[in-house]
């Protein structure tokens, strides 16, 4: 927070498109270097619309992991903090984050559970309707009072206004005995900002729950936005397991079990179902949102109008149907050769040999949802294998294209005992987020690393109002990007295929790393493309005592793919840094490390990049995606993975840099680096010098230590002052020149005076964040120790 | 049709399965026939067949020895069907009982095989889907008395039917047929595409070692190439098509910005920048216009003062037509007339001044124009 001040500069192009952008009601996309406070940059804005224009436009902001959404949450609230100082009175406003029910439940024995299934699990068996309807019967319950607390309070307004942190509801709710869980999804519809997790947005069979209600006119932000389409993929793609089908076969068994119970005791409530599905699905759907067992992946809006097909209408009926479809999936999973299909060849081998048909399949995880609700299923958790493969089940027969299935019998070319998966991939990153750009105006997509940016339109199928790139204003070069290619013998160096594992390379780099550990204060993070290949490297640079070597110098942690072990090397690492022994952290670039976790100030000093970060082209899936891209969008191969490995590799970097009065080294060390470098995000091309775009380990190595030298200079915040920061009169100053050059464009002058009382406030709001920063730090690093996990 | 319960079929299979860990691994009764006891162990490739009289599984060992000489009964205890050779085939579902339904379903889809458009509402065609999975179910798993009413409802339809059924049955072959035609049509595209697309990038790689080693030969061959070697002059040469692509391009563009702007009067102007493709027949004076506007010559003109020449041989000698005579005449009559001295000094050409500032105002800023593209 302490750098949003020097961000003003940065700022500065957006007052002016950004009311532009909102009131055209367009797309954008935007590349801000990382750190610099585009969070609150963003914030400020958008609240200083909101709130100027009557229309009161709903934000909805999305980011990534729970740390960053506490992280936006802050923010607003420090800014909303700052216009009640500014303005002298506090606005009606109301923000709130929302996350999983893992996170906010409040209940002592829901709580403690372990998986975020299983607490969604209990919690639903607490809440959902019926279990209320029986309590009013004086049937003896479980019910969770936190819930039922909200009943007793106005259905408007069950939080004071104001800007809630996700700590701040659960102290809240524990005062006041209410869910914050349910609290802040009621309250979703009634308030000004709203700040969640992608999925939320991205991922069909939530976001028809839980996004439903938020009307046309909503701003839309994705932030930390580089892999929204991966986000968008996972989202509607399955994996089918021999286990899976297994327990869904049990799933499935446990239903009909249940229907002739329910047969026998309770006739009428079957007959009532029925009778609502006879007059269409959505006849069927009257229950609270809320408490829905799982929603249906994006079903097109005239298949929800349309009645049930006859022949699932009945229950029993009904689970005859699943349990042909599984038995014929278990039956396609006995083929022991790789095969990949359209889902119109698969429903067309379906049908030949179980007689079902597409409509029907169509309907599938609807007409579950529907069965398990007038069921009053509790324990909801077992019956989440047949929910998947009803949810396979409709994806496929309501996509043509954008889809394909691929059967792997074996987990790798060597293995000999099979172990079939199906892949139900989704190949197309626009059908996820269609709904989103179809449903609200206003998108604005962006993060730290996007380039190129022309690639995210054409992935994700949207037109945009507004592309930019936006650079970094800086008093001192804080950052030095440099591309090592040849080692210290001048012998290339790279990590591709045919000579990664030739010992010279792997000396080179084994040297490079030992001179980067010898000269680099404090922590320093080196990244790897891949596990295999650092545990080979590792291993190698053991025999050649190259770590012993290393060991020396500093201590050496490694990432592994188990995030416990990985915690506890971070912590380690950390601890390390900040007692002066100094660390090595050896990571993966497509690792959790790489994703959300910040090495700020003296936790890296260098990162170190060994090898172009590309993804492993042999996986089947990713050649499908390749092919479908290319064939669509018309995007070449190449290009995709190589625009792919550099944000990563982007990705990578920006972790050592999160603000103007931090420092650090970017090594990118692959003699193909030289080549790609103007896919870099602006903000380092721009810092990239050509003379550090081709050096040898120990031209690196002398600049390195040069670069340090002047880093260890006093820098005081004076220096910065009209260069990278901007008071209030700079930035008058400057809004005044950029006005009078566009005076004649703008509609309106008010526009005008509003922005720049929005730029203004940014400043303010940043500055007054600073005292809040210490608490935060605290919070954060204690959540980024246990690798959270978005859910 | 059987009369156990489907349930039954399974576990007669797996309780033969289980006595048999005598040391050995534990065996499922998908690796053990029931019938001779042999274990997949020691037969890599044995293989299961069912009847689907009964749905008894026995490996095709066993069916060779009982069934080859002529139908015989099923080995199975308690199970007395008779059955044929020719009526054994693998199972598709490992759920015995899933086979059986759908060899059920089979034989009732074969006769309830209407579709939608065959209905008058979309709600009689749901209804009668649930008639239809209802006696499906009967013919599953109803008690014997509700089997029979299917089975005989079931006969019925298909015999009172026929040619609606027949009908129906060729309409879907058509459309299964139909769809098998799209579907291997768009695997030959998409494979035609991959070839297209592996193609392509060969040859885009041929074409950069090409260049490669153009450009090591020049170097090689040093001297005459100098600095800018074939390559480099392809590059050129490249480069400089696509400038002049540019500039057609800008030309084109500031020609309809200038009428656009200017609204320029001048016919001649905008049609010559129009560029080659517009243009018709050679016209030799380029476009201007012969026939007189203010008079007319009408042929075979009589007038005594003429007729005399009429006979002149000076006048009509061979290839001559007396009427181009006073057309000729006409014209230098009139030829002249509406001319202004003045103007004509000024100018040079038939304009007045006001047109003129117009159209370099107009050029101008086609230049201007030009510049900026
Ligand atoms: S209602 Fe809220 S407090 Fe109660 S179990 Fe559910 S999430 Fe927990
Ligand atoms: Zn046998
Ligand atoms: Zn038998």
């Amino acid at each position: 927070m302490e750098f949003n001040i020097d961000d003003l500069p940065v700022l500065f192009p957006y007052p002016r498109i950004y009311p532009e952008t909102l009131d055209a009601g367009g797309n954008c996309v935007l590349e801000m270097p990382s750190g610099t406070g585009k969070t609150v940059t963003l914030l400020s804005l958008i609240v200083a619309y909101q709130q100027f224009y009557p229309s009161h436009r709903k934000l909805i902001y999305c980011s990534r992991t729970m740390s960053e959404i506490e992280k936006a949450l802050v923010e607003l609230h420090a800014l909303m903090k700052f216009r009640t100082e500014r303005l002298g009175y506090e606005e009606e406003f109301r923000g709130l984050g929302l996350t999983s029910r893992k996170n906010l439940c409040l209940h002592p024995s829901v709580k403690r559970e372990k998986s975020g299934n299983v607490v969604d699990a209990r919690c639903r068996s607490l809440t959902a309707g019926f279990v209320k309807e029986k309590k009013e019967r004086g049937e003896d319950v479980e019910v969770c009072v936190y819930h039922d607390n909200l009943d007793l309070l106005e259905p408007h307004n069950l939080i004071p206004n104001g800007i809630w942190t996700l700590d701040g509801l659960l102290r809240h709710g524990e005062q006041h005995k209410q869910c914050p869980y349910f609290t802040a999804r009621r309250m979703m519809q009634y308030c000004n900002v709203i700040i969640y997790s992608y999925h939320y947005l991205l991922d069909p069979k939530i976001a028809d729950r839980v996004s439903k209600e938020l009307s046309k006119d909503c701003i839309v932000v994705f932030d930390e936005a580089h892999n929204i389409d991966n986000v968008c993929i996972e989202s509607l793609s399955t994996d089918i397991t021999e286990d899976s089908l297994r327990r869904a076969t049990r799933g499935a068994q446990n239903l009909e079990n249940k229907i002739n119970e329910m047969r026998d005791s309770d006739q009428q409530k079957l007959q009532d179902e029925y009778e609502k599905l006879v007059e269409g699905l959505r006849g069927a759907d009257d229950g609270r949102q809320e408490d829905s067992f799982m929603a249906n992946p994006t079903l097109p809006d005239d298949l929800i109008k349309e009645a049930v097909p006859g022949n699932i209408r009945k229950a029993e009926h009904f689970v005859a149907f699943l349990r042909r479809f599984i038995e014929y999936l278990k039956t396609r999973m006995k083929v022991r050769q790789v095969i990949s299909e359209t889902p119109p060849s698969f429903l067309a081998h379906l049908k030949e040999y179980t007689f079902i048909e597409k409509k029907p399949l169509g309907f599938c995880s609807e007409r579950l949802t529907s069965l398990v609700r007038a069921l009053e299923l509790t324990n909801i958790e077992d019956y989440q294998p047949l929910q998947e493969v009803a949810t396979f089940a409709t994806l496929v027969a309501t996509y043509e294209k954008g889809f394909l299935l691929i059967l792997e019998p074996y987990e790798s070319d060597t293995a000999e005992v099979p172990n079939p998966v199906l892949h139900f991939t989704c190949l197309d990153a626009a059908i996820a987020i269609k709904p989103v750009f179809d449903r609200f105006s206003s998108v604005v997509i962006t993060s730290g690393t996007m380039s190129p940016l022309e690639m995210y339109p054409k992935m994700l199928n949207f037109p945009t109002v507004v592309q930019e790139s936006y650079s970094m204003t800086l008093a001192r070069r804080s950052f030095l990007p440099m591309i090592v290619t040849r080692g210290s013998d001048q012998a290339s160096i790279s990590t591709s295929f045919q000579v990664r594992n030739e010992p010279s390379v792997v000396r080179n780099y084994g040297s490079l790393l030992t001179e980067f550990a010898k000269i680099t204060p404090d922590g320093m993070v080196v990244f790897f493309p891949s596990y295999l290949y650092m545990e080979s490297i590792i291993s190698m640079w053991q025999g050649m005592g190259i770590l012993d070597e290393v060991w020396k110098y500093k201590l050496i942690l490694v990432e592994t793919p188990d995030a416990q072990e990985t915690s506890l090397a971070l912590e380690t690492y950390r601890t390390a840094c900040c007692n002066g022994r100094g660390a090595v952290l050896l990571c993966v670039a497509r690792g959790k490390v790489s994703e959300g976790i910040d090495f700020d100030h003296q936790y890296g000093r260098t990162v170190l990049c060994i090898g172009v970060p590309f993804q492993y082209t042999e996986s089947r899936i990713l050649k499908a995606r390749l092919e479908f891209l290319r064939e669509t969008y018309r995007i070449r191969e190449n290009d995709f993975l190589s625009f792919d490995a550099m944000r990563h590799a982007a990705q990578c970097l920006g972790r050592v840099l999160r603000g103007k009065d931090d420092y650090g080294l970017m090594v990118l060390a692959d003699r193909r680096f030289a080549r790609k470098r103007a896919q870099l995000p602006k903000w380092i091309n721009q810092a990239l010098l050509d003379a550090d775009t081709n050096l040898s380990t120990d031209m690196a190595v002398s600049s390195a230590r040069r670069f340090l030298r002047t880093m260890a200079q006093p820098f005081r915040a004076k220096d910065q002052e009209g260069i990278s920061t901007w008071s209030m009169t700079d930035l008058r100053r400057h809004q005044e020149k950029m006005g009078e050059e566009r005076i004649r464009e703008l509609q309106a002058e008010r526009d005008l005076e509003r922005e720049h009382e929005a730029a203004a406030m940014a400043a303010q709001a940043a500055a007054d964040g600073r005292e809040s920063d210490y608490e935060m730090d605290e919070e954060d690093e204690a959540q980024l120790m246990a690798l959270d996990i978005p859910s | 049709m059987s009369r156990k319960a489907p349930n039954g079929l399974r576990t007669a299979g797996t309780g033969a399965g289980n006595p048999s860990s005598s040391g050995l691994p534990i065996i499922s009764s998908d690796d053990m026939c029931p019938v001779c006891k042999t274990i997949r162990y020691l037969n890599k490739d044995m293989e299961f067949l069912i009847n689907p009289e009964c749905y008894h599984t026995m490996c095709v060992n066993c069916v060779n020895r009982l069934f080859n000489d002529g139908p015989n009964q099923c080995p199975y205890a308690g199970c007395h069907r008779t059955l044929r050779r020719k009526g054994f085939r693998s199972a598709f579902f490992g759920d015995l009982s899933v086979e059986r339904e759908v060899d059920i379903r089979r034989r009732v889809a074969a006769v309830f095989n209407q579709v939608e458009d065959d209905f008058e509402t979309l709600r009689d065609y749901n209804n009668h889907l649930q008639t239809v999975e209802d006696l499906t179910f009967d013919l599953v798993s109803g008690a014997e008395p509700r089997r029979a009413a299917a089975e005989a409802t079931l006969q019925r339809w298909e015999a009172e039917h026929k040619a609606e059924i027949e009908r129906n049955r060729r309409a879907g072959r058509e459309a299964d047929e139909q769809s098998r035609r799209r579907l291997a049509a768009e695997r030959d595209a998409a494979r035609h595409r991959r070839a297209e697309a592996v193609r392509e990038a060969e040859e885009e790689k041929m074409e950069r070692e090409r260049t490669r080693e153009a450009e090591l030969d020049s170097l090689a061959q040093g001297a005459e190439g100098g600095g800018v070697g074939g390559p480099q002059r392809v590059q050129l040469k490249r480069r400089g098509q696509a400038a002049s692509r540019a500039v057609e391009a800008a030309v084109g563009a500031a020609v309809t910005t200038a009428a656009d702007v200017g609204r320029l009067s001048i016919r001649g102007l905008k049609e010559k920048k129009r560029g080659p493709a517009a243009e018709g027949p050679y016209d030799p004076f380029g476009g201007m216009d012969f026939v007189p506007s203010r008079y007319q010559v009408r042929p075979g003109l009589a007038h005594p003062g003429i007729d005399k020449y009429r006979l002149d041989p000076g006048h009509v000698t061979g290839g001559y037509s007396f009427d181009e005579h006073t057309a000729r005449a006409m014209f230098e009559a009139f030829a002249g007339l509406g001319v202004f001295i003045e103007d004509e000094k000024e100018v040079g050409i038939g304009l007045d001044a006001g047109e003129v500032a117009t159209i370099s105002a107009g050029i101008s800023a086609v230049g201007d124009r030009m510049e900026l593209d």
